[in-house]
């Protein structure tokens, strides 16, 4: 049948007009690159439903690399003018990108925009500050406690541990007992981790901060601090828990991440670092059922508070050469908003709001979200010395070695640590002059 | 590594209607051959070719700019910032010895399972026995090695408890320094052990059976056989598969990520490893420095085992 004798081109511009109209804005897709896996990019189709209320027509397409090839992958897309229009990951992970592109923009201006940003502290707008320029807005709150296994405390008649005596007593009962009530199993105190620098050395921030300390290798001066008194003891029995104690399976020395949560979500180890994105998943029932308590590291001193440490902040960048920069501003500033933050802590398991509800989380993941505990944050030394992945590189050679091979004297182990540490760091930091 | 012979197209020379048409025949022939060479030709160059050429001109950027569209060229400053460095020199020893190590360890085991194979005293089974030799050759890597790293671990692996039960000491493993390379290179034979068997089989079954009966009715006994009949006919599969797994051990990596980490303490930090290290700490500039060294000597290595053992074949 022929068409009627409508003009075409009117009927043409009407059946174009109404999905115009109806959308307000023309149809865009934002692109946004990160490493948290399925969860974070669940989290972020929940984020892109959110912001599409405000936003009708607009998309946002989220896609996960391992860590390792987030890496390459921004910075040669950075660099090549192939940019996603937003990233997402630890602070200390986008400096690497800053550094290697110069193209991250810096977002002061973007915060300063935003009326609703009490509920961030100075601690977390420094670990958001990089040379001076703001380089993510800060979006998670990564916390990393301690955790011990409810039903082992409760078999070995033990309370949650507070002062590293109360520690060590608990790990030689788990140790030397059979906790997880199966008599024919081997299990072991800690699920640690120690293989590559980022793996042992972070377990030792963990401890040093922890326990109220400041600096682990490196303050920011420069001055190594390896053999000060306080940090010494807590190195010396940070090593022992690995040699002499018997706390750690042998193989740790070759454990990264993978090996040590196959350790800890087996149901091998006692006590292990809990983060606030590990708690949804040990909630499972395939998994831990939620048989653990999180709290404080453990209390060396009796001058110092101990307390959970802030690993890290996790934050939204956009790079200069995103390519819907405005709208990814705008998708940026929307991730501080309520809406934006609860569906952070509900999938995530963090945030940095403090004004979200809480009622529907479990109760380890309402211990992150309204800490009582003190919080202490890392210091990101590498954001301060340029050389510091080699500097820590070198300590974790040191480090490794007192563990596979133990000396016989550990305070003169760490004296002398300590001193190759200034004479290396002296060398790295004239020659990155 | 067999050498190809390509046709090559007639000189030409001559004339006359009748040698053109000879000669384009003759193209036509080779062109076909061609045809079919040169996709797979591409295909190396691009993926294989480009990316090495890439990495040796990274090796001579800064690491900083390395990734950058436009990098800053700082000649040998990467070379000698890893000769510089007595962790690479080590490494590199640590690498060259595993290569020696586990090139000998493969091809006398694979050369010794191949004459089992191959000895009319196996009179059934055979199927069966080359199966389980090769099967090891196609399993996937990643998931042997970690079922290795099951096999060694101190508390839980099955090694150490069998060894219990025979009143035996626990073998350190993957665990202590003093076994770890030990513990890797027997992963890697049994991974790769049948992959040299069946090298060797090919070549023992075109060997001359008539020599070794001539070799029986002199009087040769089995040792005097094998040295002096034997061995020498398998020496194009010896030159194969010692180039070969010369290629393979110095450039060991798989292993080591998947089972040590290039631990404990350094004791298993091959070459490959050690580079890979660099990059995660943006050092790029170093890291392909140090994967072009490798290249060079894995290069000159084969190269030059490869022309002593062409040496002398007619």
């Amino acid at each position: 049948m022929r068409m009627s004798s409508l003009p075409r081109r009117g009927l043409l511009a009407g059946l174009l007009a109404t999905p115009l109209a109806a959308r307000g804005e023309a149809a865009q897709q934002l692109t946004v690159w990160h490493d948290l896996g399925d969860n974070g990019t669940k989290w972020f189709a929940a984020l892109s439903a959110e912001f599409a209320k405000a936003h009708p027509g607009v998309t946002l397409r989220a896609t996960s690399y391992p860590t390792d090839q987030w890496f390459g992958r921004v910075v040669g897309a950075v660099n090549t003018d192939t940019a996603p229009d937003l990233i997402f990951n630890n602070y200390e992970r986008v400096i690497r990108i800053a550094a290697q592109t110069g193209k991250v923009m810096d977002l002061k201006g973007v915060l300063a925009g935003i009326a609703d940003k009490g509920f961030l502290s100075e601690d977390d707008l420094r670990v958001a500050t990089y040379d001076g320029r703001m380089i993510i807005l800060p979006i998670q709150r990564v916390q990393m406690a301690f955790g011990v296994r409810k039903s082992w405390l409760d078999r070995i008649g033990e309370p949650f541990p507070v002062t590293w005596e109360d520690t060590m007593r608990v790990a030689q009962k788990f140790r030397d007992g059979h906790p997880d009530g199966d008599p024919g199993s081997k299990v072991f105190a800690f699920g640690l981790e120690a293989a590559q620098p980022r793996d042992l050395i972070h377990i030792l921030d963990l401890f040093t901060f922890g326990a109220g300390l400041r600096s682990t290798l490196i303050d920011a001066e420069g001055n190594i601090v390896v053999d000060e008194p306080q940090h010494a003891r807590v190195l010396e029995e940070f090593l022992k828990t690995y040699t002499a104690y018997g706390f750690v399976s042998p193989d740790t020395i070759n454990y990264s991440f993978g090996e040590m949560y196959q350790v800890i979500e087996g149901g091998k180890a006692g006590m292990f670092r809990v983060g606030d994105w590990n708690v949804s998943k040990w909630d499972r029932p395939d998994v831990l059922n939620g048989d653990f308590i999180v709290g404080a590291w453990p209390k060396f001193f009796a001058d110092r508070q101990n307390g959970v440490v802030i690993g890290g902040m996790r934050g939204i960048a956009v790079p200069e050469n995103s390519p819907h920069k405005d709208l990814a501003i705008a998708f940026a500033s929307f991730m501080l908003t309520q809406p934006a933050q609860q569906a952070s802590l509900a999938i995530m398991g963090a945030a940095v709001r403090k004004d979200l509800d809480v009622a529907g989380l479990s109760p380890r993941q309402q211990a992150f979200a309204k800490p009582t505990w003190a919080l202490y944050a890392y210091d990101f030394p590498e954001s301060i010395h340029p050389f510091y992945p080699q500097l820590e590189a070198a300590y974790h050679r040191k480090l490794l070695d007192a563990i596979a091979r133990p000396p016989a004297d550990l305070k003169a182990f760490i004296a002398a640590t300590a001193q190759d540490m200034r004479v290396l760091a002296k060398q790295l930091a004239e020659k990155k002059d | 590594m067999a050498s190809a012979t390509l046709a090559s197209p007639p000189p030409l020379v001559g004339g006359g209607w009748g040698e053109g048409w000879r000669l384009l025949r003759a193209w036509r022939r080779d062109s076909v051959f061609y045809l079919f060479a040169i996709p797979f030709a591409a295909l190396t160059i691009v993926f294989g070719l480009w990316p090495i050429v890439l990495s040796v001109m990274t090796s001579f950027t800064a690491s900083a700019t390395a990734l950058k569209s436009v990098p800053v060229y700082v000649g040998f400053a990467n070379y000698t910032a890893i000769l510089r460095d007595p962790l690479f020199f080590s490494s590199l020893g640590l690498t060259l010895l595993y290569a020696v190590l586990a090139v000998a360890a493969n091809l006398g085991v694979a050369l010794a399972y191949a004459l089992l194979l191959d000895s009319p005293l196996l009179a059934g089974g055979r199927g069966f026995f080359k199966l389980a030799m090769f099967l090891p050759v196609v399993t996937p890597d990643v998931a042997g090695y970690v079922v290795w790293r099951w096999l060694y671990d101190q508390s839980f692996g099955a090694l150490n408890a069998f060894l219990h039960l025979l009143g035996l000491p626990a073998f350190g493993g993957v665990a202590s320094p003093a076994t770890a390379m030990l513990a890797v290179l027997v992963a890697e034979l049994w991974h790769h052990a049948g992959f040299y068997a069946v090298i060797f089989l090919a070549n023992l079954a075109v060997c001359e059976r008539a020599l070794e009966e001539a070799a029986d009715i002199d009087g040769a006994r089995p040792w005097q056989k094998f040295c002096y009949v034997v061995l020498p006919q398998l020496r194009p599969a010896i030159v194969i598969n010692l180039v070969y797994a010369l290629i393979q051990f110095l450039k060991t990596f798989t292993v080591v990520v998947v089972m040590t980490k290039g631990g404990p303490s350094g004791a298993t930090n091959f070459l490959s490893y050690y580079a890979y290290q660099f990059f995660d700490q943006a050092r790029y500039g170093e890291a392909t420095a140090m994967a072009t060294v490798l290249f060079a000597i894995v290069l000159l290595m084969a190269t030059a085992v490869y022309a002593l053992g062409e040496r002398g074949r007619v």
